[in-house]
């Protein structure tokens, strides 16, 4: 996804140093796009937009059954980045596993995230490997793949506290936290009506059960859920079954004005993810001068949500949630507080910082 | 995932008995885990075992003889086994074995040795010489199939060197939790500990000396020794003959009056020549209680760091350096607190008990499902390689191969 220069008011600064030829690498799960794949794009075209030469590499990804998420990471192990057309590549940078598997003598990582399901998901529902011999080695396998190709790296970067911390739990290896912005969108604010939305691939992790949980407690709250995933149909029918229709509006993969769109309209964002990397919806939220309903075990929106000074955080519960968001309805001068304060933060997270911090030598 | 649990317990009075006492209810927590009871040698119903081997022939000569029925992780506590290899073959009546066994360490040199010992007319090795012959050679072969877990990278050098190349990990010794402990009532100041046996290989009469030296500069200076003295050691002739005063003198104690007793020392030595490749639990009770350390500079004790502990070198001028790190710690209360924060610090993050039964359960995952993860990526690789004409020995499979190493994913 490209967008139009400027188009934040953003200021773009050529590359002060010398041209690097780049390689961006990123996974690619057919058919689906992220937030993941955005922040990929969006460093590519940020690198070109300061006269660096770089390119997105990706590769398919598919991480079942068993061994499987194994042998597609060791995919990337046999990509030859040192040259291309005949010329060195100086510089690769990871982002997302298994991309940071590939080989290069100057690699650095900005880790988007581990595969979750080997680490802090594991042995949730979440979790992907059983008990049995085979599935628990499995798991350690990805450890100690992660240990080795993460741990050649010339520099580790991750991209919220919470994924440098996960890191530095799981495996012992420290990452500089460098923050990506979020993408470019028209941002604005067009007032505040009322309906709370939520933006995000739709599955179990992001957590849209609890908002429709909020709705089916609170009769006067409506939302806009954007996004699809495999999560929509049980979403859907628990909207049918709380008899949620009317109130509930699943809008689906929406384009870039319409999404501009419904943040400058809403009242306020959701967003409460189990445990989640980064998370742009927060910052995207927060430049449309929205606040942010969060919970406590949300992760990393809460590097950026502050409690009654840029959102509320909950305990995740629906009927937490639907006295936070009736809180709001209730306060609306707050509401324009905190988001103008939200705003002022999302401003400081910049593409040139970025960029800096992960060609820094 | 299911493990079955090979050790001694207490009350067994083995270092061995202490750990596993230590680390089992850590471990509990993350793996299935079923505790073997003693003798019992039959195939464990469990997907892998953990057997846990030291140099004491009573203690583990059974563990040995339930390796050999079903191989498993072996955790080589002593590197050195001679002494139970003895017990497993003369003490059992059989000299073909020993023979069999020096053979194998030592080629025929070895054997001839061991002929001598038959015969009495060489002294038991396993008294005079072990380090020499360490005699780990059966218990490496079988750990070979599964997998080996060392503490120290001492051990882990050896096995290599002896021709170990399965699969192996390094978890150190677990610390244990501060009890607090009152500090027994011991008069004079400074007290230097010394903790276990008291034998020559405890360097003993070392620090005997060294503690005389000492006494003529801090006359109040105590040096307690707790432990039982190993048969031949004459510790009051000693003492005698160097007209030594301020000699505390305990038994084997209990594990609550070892540390009352540790809690009352000012410094802990801990000597050891020759090492069997052993970890000692009282330098990591010591690190634990924050008092700084006085070792070998050898075996595992060399790894530790230098601000936790001085390292004394074994041989010529011993006595010397031990006299002055002994004196250098008496008479500056500030590296004795610089040491005490540096050890509790480092016992912290290297022998964490969560951090070493982590690293047990990870090994234990790995030993156990390893080999059918890495048949099965090989397989898949293989097989694509295979679909698109890659032959076993062309250039592109050597890179294949070379690129699953890397990543151990192969091979």
């Amino acid at each position: 996804m490209s967008a139009e220069p400027g188009s934040t008011g953003r200021e773009r600064t050529p590359a002060r140093g010398p041209r690097v030829r780049i390689a961006v690498c990123s996974p690619q799960v057919p058919f689906a796009h992220g937030g993941a794949e955005v922040l990929a794009e969006q460093l590519t075209d940020e690198l070109r937009a300061r006269d660096h030469e770089a390119a997105l590499v990706t590769l398919p990804f598919k991480w079942y059954p068993g061994e499987r998420v194994l042998t597609q990471a060791f995919l990337w192990r046999l990509v030859d980045l040192e040259e291309a057309d005949g010329r060195p590549i100086d510089l690769v940078i990871g982002t997302k596993f298994p991309s940071y598997a590939v080989r290069h003598p100057n690699k650095v990582v900005w880790l988007v995230h581990q595969f979750r399901q080997a680490y802090e998901l594991d042995g949730t529902e979440l979790g992907q490997f059983g008990d049995d011999p085979e599935s628990r080695a499995l798991r350690r396998a990805v450890h100690r793949l992660d240990r080795i190709v993460l741990g050649e790296a010339r520099r580790l970067c991750a991209i919220s506290r919470n994924v440098a911390e996960r890191l530095e739990r799981s495996l012992g290896l420290e990452a500089e936290v460098v923050l990506p912005p979020p993408q470019r969108l028209d941002f604005h604010c067009d007032g505040y009506e009322d309906f709370v939305l939520s933006v995000g691939r739709l599955d179990r992790a992001k957590r849209v059960d609890l908002l429709l949980e909020a709705l089916a407690a609170e009769p006067e709250l409506r939302c806009v859920i954007a996004g699809e995933g495999p999560d929509r149909t049980r979403l859907e029918e628990l909207a049918r079954r709380d008899a949620l229709d009317g109130r509930v509006t699943f809008a689906g993969r929406v384009g870039e004005a319409e999404l501009a769109d419904l943040y400058a309209r809403c009242l306020a964002v959701y967003y409460a993810p189990v445990d989640e990397d980064y998370g742009m919806v927060p910052y995207e939220a927060f430049l449309s001068e929205k606040p942010v309903v969060t919970t406590a075990d949300a992760g990393g929106p809460l590097d950026v949500v502050a409690d009654r000074r840029t959102g509320l955080v909950v305990e995740p519960r629906g009927e937490s949630v639907a006295g936070a968001v009736r809180w709001l309805r209730e306060h609306p001068e707050d509401v324009r507080a905190w988001g103008r304060a939200g705003k002022t933060v999302a401003e400081r997270v910049t593409w040139d910082h970025a960029i800096e911090r992960l060609l820094a030598a | 995932m299911k493990v079955a649990y090979f050790s001694p317990f207490p009350p067994e009075r083995t270092g061995i008995s202490e750990y596993s006492e230590l680390l089992v209810p850590a471990l509990r927590e993350r793996v299935e885990l079923e505790v073997v009871p003693r003798g019992r040698t039959s195939p464990a119903r469990a997907d892998v075992s953990l057997y846990h081997v030291g140099n004491n022939p009573d203690a583990h000569g059974w563990i040995v003889e339930a390796l050999r029925r079903r191989p498993g992780v072996v955790v080589l506590h002593d590197f050195v086994l001679h002494h139970l290899v003895a017990g497993l073959t003369l003490g059992r009546g059989d000299g073909e074995g020993y023979l069999g066994a020096m053979q194998r360490d030592a080629g025929v040199v070895g054997r001839l040795l061991a002929h001598g010992v038959l015969d009495g007319v060489v002294p038991p090795l396993w008294e005079v010489r072990p380090e020499d012959f360490p005699l780990a050679g059966e218990v490496l072969e079988h750990a070979a199939k599964v997998g080996l877990v060392v503490h120290s990278r001492y051990v882990l050098e050896r096995a290599v060197a002896a021709g170990y190349d399965g699969p192996v990990w390094r978890i150190p010794h677990p610390a244990w939790r501060d009890p607090g402990a009152t500090p027994a009532q011991l008069d004079g100041a400074p007290v230097v500990g010394c903790f276990g046996n008291l034998n020559a290989s405890k360097r003993v009469p070392q620090l005997l000396e060294a503690f005389a030296r000492l006494r003529e500069s801090h006359p109040d200076a105590r040096l307690l020794l707790v432990g039982a003295s190993s048969p031949g050691f004459d510790l009051e002739s000693r003492t005698e003959r160097l007209g030594l005063n301020g000699v505390i003198r305990e038994d084997y104690v209990d594990e609550a009056r070892l540390w009352s007793l540790m809690a009352a020392c000012d410094v802990c030595v801990a000597l050891r020549a020759p090492t069997m490749g052993e970890t000692s639990g009282t330098a990591i009770r010591a690190l634990v209680l924050g008092l700084p350390l006085v070792v070998s500079d050898l075996g595992w004790f060399s790894e530790l760091p230098g601000d936790v502990a001085l390292k004394v070198p074994v041989g010529e001028r011993e006595v010397e350096t031990l006299t002055a790190a002994l004196e250098l710690l008496a008479g500056s209360e500030d590296a004795r607190a610089a040491m005490a924060r540096a050890g509790r610090a480092y016992t912290e993050r290297e022998h964490g008990l969560g951090r070493v039964a982590d690293a047990y359960a990870a090994a234990l995952e790995e030993a156990a499902g390893g080999p059918a993860v890495r048949e099965a990526v090989l397989t898949d690789v293989a097989t694509a390689a295979a679909d698109v004409g890659l032959v076993a020995d062309g250039a592109e499979t050597g890179e294949l191969a070379e690129r699953l190493r890397e990543v151990r994913l192969g091979g």
